[in-house]
């Protein structure tokens, strides 16, 4: 198969033949394709992306949503899943209209690079990926780097009995370099990545320069001392604010935890949670970003979405459903992890724009604390509204200058309590986009992208 | 559990008309998946039939003292889409160097499959009127509890056929179910004014464990119930119980590539004999526990499962490997293949498209002499409990853990007392040899276990562990 829109006369007869049974009805159909390797000091891993490709159907059948898929685009395998859904849709009013607003965009779009990844040689990446171990292998102490270099393209195709027909070819590249130092037997390590919507431009950060610092940094790690624990002044940097602005925060405007009554932001949107250089954002829109996407799987283009707007929370993100329950607009945010996966309402980009603090401000207004960097994970807890966030490392804070390092560590807290505790927000040079896959509770990981600036606040550190 | 599909597997009809040279290696499965979602108390969505059927190919090369592997997985059976997928993991395996001379894939032993129970047969020959009849059990549990409901949740029901063959003649087959299940509880209203409290549960098995929902669902309501009236734990090191469901979220990921041929291959295993655990721990890999979401009559190569020792009284029993990773040591495979179990714990129920790789399947903690939970919880004296994490995050390379404490208890004068929240908890799962660790520090074992996800264990009383409160006063600031 050389596109998937070879596909689209059955797919779309398949639809119509739903159409003719339900008031609403739509498609997603996928393929995917790509590459990567992954190179040690004892094995080169090369890998293909699979061959995977199917189509799933979607009915309102006038009470819920109901879906079928199959990963073969045959016209037996795909009546298979209409007449699964016809079924379904016999047993109740399915000619009640589906909730909210049904596109009706027609679009096509396609990542533009000057090298895509398609067209580079897996020689190329071998030599990057060979050059880049070498560098970080040659600061000593270092027992292990890996790199890994990754790429995919991700076609769909959706089409809805609204006449929407939105065709995008999303490329994302990824790279990162992993290195490990050990010593009288303790293990640490550092690493550093990027990803983004985009092509072999992306690897470009694979650099010397790059590798030997994360080499150094592994290293420096062997005498990190202990993290501080208990409540105090915490500095974030800006991949550990990122993934605050995403975790911590952002899974409480998914608005279907609205409609579930499942977020502790639901009651006070329009009401200030933070000091008037807080600004956080979502968009889907972000030109290269990792969680960019052209269009979600409900047909809406990707767009930036304000949640907090100087200290105010104004916004959250919405499907269909929860825009029809909630007096909204949908926020280009359905997204499936693939065909053969739910939609959900799910982040793309989300940010914390700029301030205007120096580092140096930021450090002599903490006097004593904790810098916390290397952002790692995070969980939501859209109900209770607690933050667990885990960075690799950090510098104690002591007289208003980072003195020495530290090891891994967990912040917890309340993130009300923390965003109203915020006290300065870095400025910051180009805004860059991090590379990470989220979850919706412990399933269904698809790419996203978290930012920010340095932050200052109060919150609990521990042990992690 | 030999399969007895009305088609021929799948792996048998890809390897019939496969033309590559030897080795090589096919994984199929034939899944249908049914899924049911819940907003509240009301179903939100139905999925069903999620079809699936694919193969994955792994072509071995032996090239200058190495070995190149090759994979490629796809879902198109055709003959020309069969004869692409091996040109790309042919493809593939001329990049590909791994330190090992020779592979070996196993052949056809003509024994019978080992029986272990994993598959739910009601789920089998019913799947959506089982779903649905699990749902409607879970929601009447709920039926008459006042300030009390689910608030999200899902149970995802996949039905497999999985199948083997490669070209030392071996195939086989067996059929597997397993169970997705997440429900979060909220507890809320009352006239104390509290906010509203949740408990969210995650869990996968191989079955949809109705007789149990009504016992359990009493536990998360209380749950839920005591997150509301919860203070944040105390700061310091502490005796902490930690149950089977943290246990499962700390254990595997760590010993999981720390005990096997992976890490031994980049120096990072300990060294069989030396003291890793208390005395009393002894740990295996049990590759046919019934109903656990990691057994298989055969690992992901086609070998045969069985109990492996790990740690036996503390000291390192043995490691784990592959076909890849025997061959690069010269030692005999552990049947410890798997497909779709990620480094973190996470799984991918598209197995097929996953080459094999050597990891835990269930990890099995011995029962020890600390008797009942009551009883740990004397010997705690003054600690906490901790009955959930938000994601205790495990770093397999360093084996520091620690997350947020969701909802505890704290431990006064050997009895439970006030629930616990916020805070964190951790330390290292493994440390050189005079560092501290959960293993090492194992004051008590419980004398019950308990299967929860891929892990079978009784609670464990560790002493200490850093708790970090957030009702503490700030820690100094020098080092």
């Amino acid at each position: 198969m050389v596109d998937l829109r070879d596909h689209e006369g059955e797919v779309a007869a398949a639809l119509g033949r739903l159409g003719r049974r339900v008031e609403f009805a739509d498609v997603l159909a996928e393929r995917a394709t790509g590459a990567g390797l992954r190179l040690d000091t004892q094995s080169t891993t090369p890998s293909v992306e699979p061959r995977l490709q199917g189509t799933v159907f979607r009915i309102w059948n006038g009470a819920r949503w109901v879906e079928a898929a199959t990963s073969a685009f045959d016209a037996a395998s795909l009546a298979v899943a209409v007449e699964a859904l016809e079924h379904a849709a016999g047993k109740a009013s399915s000619h009640a209209p589906a909730p909210g607003p049904s596109s009706t965009t027609r679009k096509e779009w396609r990542t533009e690079s000057a090298r895509p990844m398609r067209d580079v040689p897996v020689e190329e990446l071998l030599a990057l990926a060979r050059d880049a171990r070498g560098w970080a292998m040659a600061v000593p102490s270092v027992a292990e780097a890996q790199v890994g270099i990754r790429w995919e393209d991700d076609e769909r195709l959706y089409l809805n009995t609204a006449g929407a027909r939105c065709f995008q070819r999303l490329s994302r590249t990824q790279a990162g370099i992993f290195v490990l130092a050990t010593e009288s037997g303790r293990a640490e390590f550092d690493f550093d990545g990027r990803g983004g919507v985009g092509g072999r431009e992306i690897l470009e950060f694979l650099t010397e320069e790059r590798a030997a610092t994360v080499a150094r940094r592994a290293k420096e790690m062997l005498a990190a001392g202990a993290p501080p624990t208990g409540e105090m002044t915490v500095l974030l940097d800006p991949s550990v604010t990122g993934l605050f602005a995403h975790e911590s925060f952002g899974h409480g405007t998914e608005a279907d935890q609205f409609v579930r009554d499942r977020s502790y932001l639901q009651p006070i949107l329009g009401e200030n949670v933070g000091p008037e250089f807080l600004t956080i954002v979502d968009d889907g829109a972000f030109p290269g970003g990792w969680g960019s996407i052209y269009c979600d799987d409900e047909g809406n283009p990707g767009q930036k979405t304000v949640l907090v707007d100087r200290g105010r929370f104004v916004g959250a993100l919405h499907d269909r459903e929860t825009a029809a329950a909630l007096h909204a607009a949908p926020t280009g945010n359905t997204r499936r992890a693939d065909f053969l996966s739910r939609p959900f309402v799910r982040m793309t980009n989300t940010y914390v724009e700029p301030g205007d603090w120096s580092l140096e401000e930021l450090v002599a207004e903490a006097k004593n604390g904790v810098l916390l960097e290397r952002g790692t994970s995070g969980i939501e807890d859209p109900l209770g509204g607690q933050m667990q966030l885990k960075v690799k490392r950090g510098h104690r804070i002591e007289n208003g200058k980072i003195t020495g390092l530290v090891s891994s560590m967990a912040l917890s807290g309340k993130v009300l309590s923390f965003m109203k505790a915020i006290r300065g927000a870095g400025r910051s040079g180009p805004l860059r986009i991090e590379p990470g896959f989220c979850g919706k509770g412990q399933t269904d990981l698809l790419p996203v992208g978290t930012g920010g600036v340095h932050l200052l606040s109060t919150a609990v550190v521990g042990p992690a | 559990m030999t399969g007895s599909s009305p088609l021929p597997d799948a792996a048998f009809r890809v390897a019939d008309r496969l033309r590559a040279p030897e080795p090589w290696e096919v994984y199929a499965e034939r899944s249908r998946r049914f899924e049911i979602h819940l907003g509240g108390r009301s179903i939100e969505m139905v999925r069903g039939p999620i079809a699936l059927e694919g193969y994955g190919i792994r072509v071995l090369r032996a090239r200058e003292g190495k070995t190149g592997s090759g994979f490629q997985a796809s879902t198109d059976f055709s003959d020309p889409g069969i004869r692409s997928t091996v040109a790309d993991a042919e493809s593939v395996s001329r990049y590909s160097e791994f330190p090992a001379k020779r592979v070996e894939l196993p052949g056809a032993s003509g024994k019978a499959l080992h029986t272990v129970e994993i598959v739910d047969q009601r789920l089998w020959d019913d799947p959506l009127r089982a779903v649905e009849g699990y749902v409607e059990e879970l929601l009447r549990g709920f039926d008459g509890r006042k300030g009390v409901v689910p608030s999200f949740g899902s149970v995802r029901a996949t039905l497999s056929e999985t199948s083997l063959a490669n070209s030392a003649g071996l195939k086989v087959s067996y059929l597997n179910t397993t169970v997705d299940f997440e429900v979060a509880v909220k507890a809320f209203g009352g006239p104390e004014g509290a906010p509203p409290g949740e408990y969210w549960v995650n869990s996968t098995s191989r079955r949809l464990e109705t007789d149990r929902l009504s016992t359990d669902i009493d536990a998360w309501c209380r749950y839920a119930k005591d997150v509301r009236r919860a203070a944040p734990p105390p700061t310091g090191n502490l005796p902490v119980v930690l149950p089977p469901g943290v246990l499962a979220g700390i254990l595997p990921p760590v010993l999981g590539y720390r005990f096997t041929g992976v890490a031994r291959l980049r120096k990072m295993a300990p060294v069989l004999g030396d003291p890793v655990a208390a005395d009393s721990v002894t740990v295996q890999d049990d590759g046919l526990r019934p109903w656990s979401p990691a057994s298989s009559p055969v690992d992901a190569e086609g070998n045969p499962r069985a109990g492996r020792p790990l740690v036996t009284a503390g000291a390192v029993a043995g490691l784990l490997y592959d076909a890849m990773h025997a061959a690069a040591f010269e030692v005999e495979t552990t049947s410890s293949a798997s497909r779709g179990m990620g480094p973190e714990g996470f799984t991918d129920w598209r197995r097929f498209t996953h080459p094999p790789r050597v990891s835990t399947s269930t990890l099995s903690v011995a029962p020890g002499r600390g008797g009942t939970e009551a009883e740990l919880i004397e010997q705690a004296g003054d600690g906490i409990w901790v009955q959930q994490l938000g994601w205790a995050s495990p770093d397999s390379i360093s084996g520091a853990f620690g997350g947020e404490i969701r909802i505890g208890y704290r431990i006064r004068h050997g009895k439970l007392a006030e629930p616990i929240r916020g805070g964190t908890v951790g330390g290292f799962v493994l440390a050189p040899p005079g560092r501290p660790s959960l293993l090492r520090d194992v004051a008590a074992v419980g004398a019950k276990v308990e299967l929860f996800d891929t892990i079978v264990t009784p609670p464990l009383l560790v002493r200490p562990l850093v708790v970090a409160g957030a009702a503490a006063p700030p820690a100094p600031t020098s080092k």
